[in-house]
This record gives C-alpha cells, structure tokens and sequence, in this order.
C-alpha cells in the first residue's frame, strides 16, 4: 500500500448523491404527512379528501426522491 | 462497484423497438378489453342491481301503501259496523220496550175491560136480583102479612105502600 | 482487496444488477417481435388479467360471490375514491373505463413484481410506463382542446390571470414544458424506478439471505445472520405489495387529476 492508496474511498460517488438526495424528499414527506394528520384531527369529516391530496403531495414528492436515484444510475 | 454492472445505467431509460411494439399491443389489447367488455359488463350489474333495489323499495312501499289501505277500508267497515250494530241493538231495545208497553196496555185495557163486564154483568144481576128479590119479597111479605095479620088487606094503596116503606126499610138496613 | 475478500469468502453474492432490466431476448431476436424475459412476464400477466377478469365479467350475477366482491370493491374503488371524488360525477364518467385499466393494469403488472416465479414486475422497462403516461398525456390535452380549445387551454395554464406580466417570461416556458413533458415523464420515472428500485431491494437482501445461508463458510455465524437478510426480504416483499398498490393507486390519481385540469374552473 503506497502513499496514495491509504486514502482511498472505495465505492460510488452517486450512492452519496442519492443520499443526499432523499434529504430532500424525506423532509418533505415528513411535513406532508405531519400536515395531513394534523388536518386530519382538526376536521375528521374531510379525511377522505385530505388524504387524496396527501397521495397527490406524496407522488410529487416521491418523483423527487426517485429523480436522484434515476440520476445515480444514469450519470457515471 | 457492486450493483451498477457492466452496463451504462442509461441504457435502462432508452426504449428498445420490440418494447414499443410489446407495450403498445398489450395496452391496446387490455384497452379493449376493459372499455368494450368488462366495464360495460360491470356497469350493466350495477345498473340492474341498484335498478332492482330500488323495484324492491317501491315494491315495498306500493304494498305498504295497499296494506294502509286495506287496514283503514277495514277499520272504517268495523266502524260502520259497530255503528250499525248498535243501532240495530237499540232499535231492538226501543221495539222490545214498544211491544211490552203494547202488551202491558192490551192487557190492562182487556183486564179492565173484563173487569167493566164483570162488574156490568154483576150489577145488572145484582140489579136483576134486586128487583126479582124485591117483587118476590113483596108478594112475600104480602102474602105473610096477610097470612099474620090476617086482616083484609084489600086496598091497594095500603097494600102497596105498605110494601114499599117495608122496602125502604129493608134497605135502610141492607145498608146499614 | 478483493482477494482478501476472496480468501475470507467462498463466493461473491449474486447481487442483482440494473443488467436485470435488459435482459437478452428469448424469442424472435434481433426483430421488431423480440421477446425477453421481461415481456414475457407482461404477456403472462396480460393473459392472466384478461382471462381472470374476463371470466369473472363472464360470470359476474347480481348477487356477488366473493371473488366478485372483490373485483367490484376494486371498481368501486376507482370510480368513488379516486374519479368520483376528484372530477365529480358527471364529468367522471366518461373517463373511467380509461382509469380503470390504468389502475387495474398498473397493480396486476406491479403485483408480478412479488410473483414467485416472475419476480420481476412487467412495469419494470421504461416503456410501459411510458406509454401509460403518454395516454393520459394525449386525453388531458384531448379533454383540454375539446373543453377550452387549444388556445385557451394554453392561456390557461401558462399565462394565468393576476399575475404580473414580467413573471410570464419565467413562468410560460415552465409551465409549457410542465404540459408536454414534466407530467408524462414523472408519471413515467415514478412508476419504473419504483419498480426496479424494489427489485434491487428484494432480490438484494434475498441473494444475502442465500449468500450466507449457503455460500457462506462460515456456519455458525452465516446462518442467523442470513436468517435476518430473509427476514428482511420478506418485509420488503409485504412492501413491495403495498408499493405496487400504491403506485397503482397514485397513477390513477394523478392522471384523473391531470385530466380534470383540461377543464375550465367552475
């Protein structure tokens, strides 16, 4: 092992872009669905819709998350 | 590298002809499927289901509807009913109470006139009685005053007012 | 390293790899026809949804046996939760057939996914859902000519009232592009990388499970430790089952609310 070798980060670069790239999505699932429940609870009558939109807000989101894992296997 | 293989991830996102070709047959076929068979299919059920559930509610409610019907043509007929009977009970009461008066009159009209010819009988017999009695008891008493006194009692007059005061005196004492 | 990792390991775990998604063709090589094993499972999926739904449509009685119950849950499902409730009833109608395959379609090829056998779902080439969206792309534009017109349509959406002019110049190139190519690509890439996502998990932690079950040298501690990758592949099963409901669903979901956007606001 020389002196150049020590440091080396075995791996893919694009697995830290993916990671990095849930942050995102993940807060905002997390705000989603905090949000739903707590409308939810204010207004049980309404659950029916507020969940739909929930699901709309969700695939929204999901297509962000999903983008950063489409990238890590498109970008070398 | 483990799990991104020889392969350019990209190639996954580049459509393939015989792919195209794939899909498009499969989503044409399923299209078909779905718009010309199963959901006219099912929309034809649902139809003739809720089409029949709501046969049975007006079903039900017609016969509920004959039902109220027949239950207040009988209950009106039982009134009637009761009614007429009623009626029927009195007018039976009034003629039975109208034939016992009838009766109760006849009767006292026959006992009194019975009685009225009793009496009548008993007072024209009392009255022939009285004056057979009262001739024989003239000729009677004539004879035996004759017989006692003995006495020529020829006169009329004295002979007949002699009876008579003897009469009067009889029935003076009748009376008594 | 990797001979170190030789020496301490009988056999690399046959982890799957994105080559699953392309496989070599079966059939047919080489022509428009060809045949992997990937169309194939959607061919067999094909027949089994026809022949299934067909025959239960066949023999569908007013009085619903249970398997009847169920599919009828799953149309009524569609058409009060998802085009009912977001169209309403009378716009809704005319689109249902067109939701219905979506979501019935969506779920079954997603469902092979899970299949023993297949497990590989028929949505996982990226011309499937392709093709998904760019219906819906085309009725939402269809919709949108026949309710407001083209140009209106275009105004509608990429010029919208009270906003200041300057912001249009930002704001129409987005929104035109949102139109024509956002919506059916993200349909598109939420329903295929969901897809192949979940069967790098599954079959990940499934070729760990086998890998130190019965690759593995060392017993003792391969075993519980590859009872745990099976569990864990089992779990991510179950999920995938939801997932494959979930994208079903939210397919239909989204297509129905992109082609009640083609209408004029009431």
């Amino acid at each position: 092992m020389d002196i150049i070798t020590l440091a080396e980060v075995a791996g893919n670069l694009s697995v830290i872009g993916y990671g990095l790239a849930t942050l995102g999505p993940g807060l905002g699932l997390g705000i989603l669905f905090g949000k739903a429940m707590e409308s939810t609870a204010r207004q049980p009558e309404v659950s029916g819709k507020i969940q739909m939109i929930m699901f709309i807000g969700l695939a929204l989101v999901e297509v962000l998350g999903l983008l950063g894992f489409v990238a890590a296997l498109i970008v070398k | 590298m483990v799990t991104l293989a020889e392969t350019d991830g990209i190639a996954l996102f580049i459509p393939k002809t015989y792919d195209i070709v794939w899909s498009l047959i499969i989503l044409v076929i399923v299209a078909v499927f779905f718009y010309k068979f199963f959901m006219p299919k099912f929309n034809a059920i649902f139809d003739e289901r809720a089409a029949k559930i709501e046969g049975n509610i007006a079903k039900a409610e017609a016969a509920k509807k004959d039902a109220d019907e027949a239950k207040r043509k009988y209950e009106a007929q039982l009134s009637t009913a009761r009614v007429e009977a009623s009626k029927i009970r009195d007018d039976a009461r009034a003629e039975a109470s109208h034939i016992i008066a009838d009766a109760r009159s006849r009767a006292e009209s026959d006992a009194a006139q019975i009685t009225a010819n009793a009496q009548r009988s008993i007072e024209s017999q009392q009255q022939q009685a009285m004056v057979s009695l009262k001739g024989e008891v003239g000729a009677l008493a004539t004879a035996l005053a004759g017989k006692i006194l003995g006495a020529k009692l020829e006169s009329d007059d004295v002979q007949s007012s002699m009876i008579d005061k003897m009469i009067d005196e009889l029935d003076t004492s009748d009376k008594k | 390293m990797s001979e170190a990792m030789g020496m301490l390991l009988a056999a690399e775990p046959d982890l799957p790899t994105i080559d699953d998604f392309l496989p070599r063709g079966i059939l047919f090589q080489g022509t428009p026809f060809e045949i992997n094993r990937i169309i194939l499972i959607r061919i067999v999926a094909t027949v089994l949804l026809l022949v299934v739904l067909g025959i239960t449509a066949k023999r569908a009685k007013l009085i619903p046996g249970r398997w009847q119950g169920v599919v009828e849950m799953g149309i009524d499902f569609v058409r009060d939760s998802v085009v009912y409730q977001i169209m309403g009833e009378v716009r809704g109608k005319r689109y249902l057939p067109m939701i219905s395959t979506l979501f019935f379609t969506i779920f079954v090829f997603n469902l092979c996914g899970i299949i023993p056998g297949m497990n590989m779902a028929a949505t996982a080439t990226v011309v499937m859902p392709l093709v998904f969206a760019v219906w819906v792309l085309i009725q939402y534009w269809i919709t949108a000519v026949r309710e407001k017109g083209l140009w209106g349509y275009i105004r509608d959406e990429c010029f919208p009232k009270g906003v200041p002019w300057p912001v249009y110049i930002l704001l129409a190139p987005i929104q035109l592009c949102e139109l024509v190519l956002i919506r059916p690509a993200s349909l598109t890439i939420r329903l295929f990388a969901n897809m192949v996502s979940g069967h790098l998990l599954v079959a990940t932690t499934l070729a760990f499970a086998q890998y130190w079950v019965i690759e593995s040298a060392n017993k003792l501690a391969g075993i519980p430790v590859g009872m745990l990758w099976f569990l864990f592949g089992l779990v991510l099963t179950l999920f995938e089952a939801f997932v494959a409901f979930l994208q079903a669903y939210v397919f239909a979901i989204l297509s129905t609310v992109y082609i009640s956007m083609s209408y004029p606001e009431d």
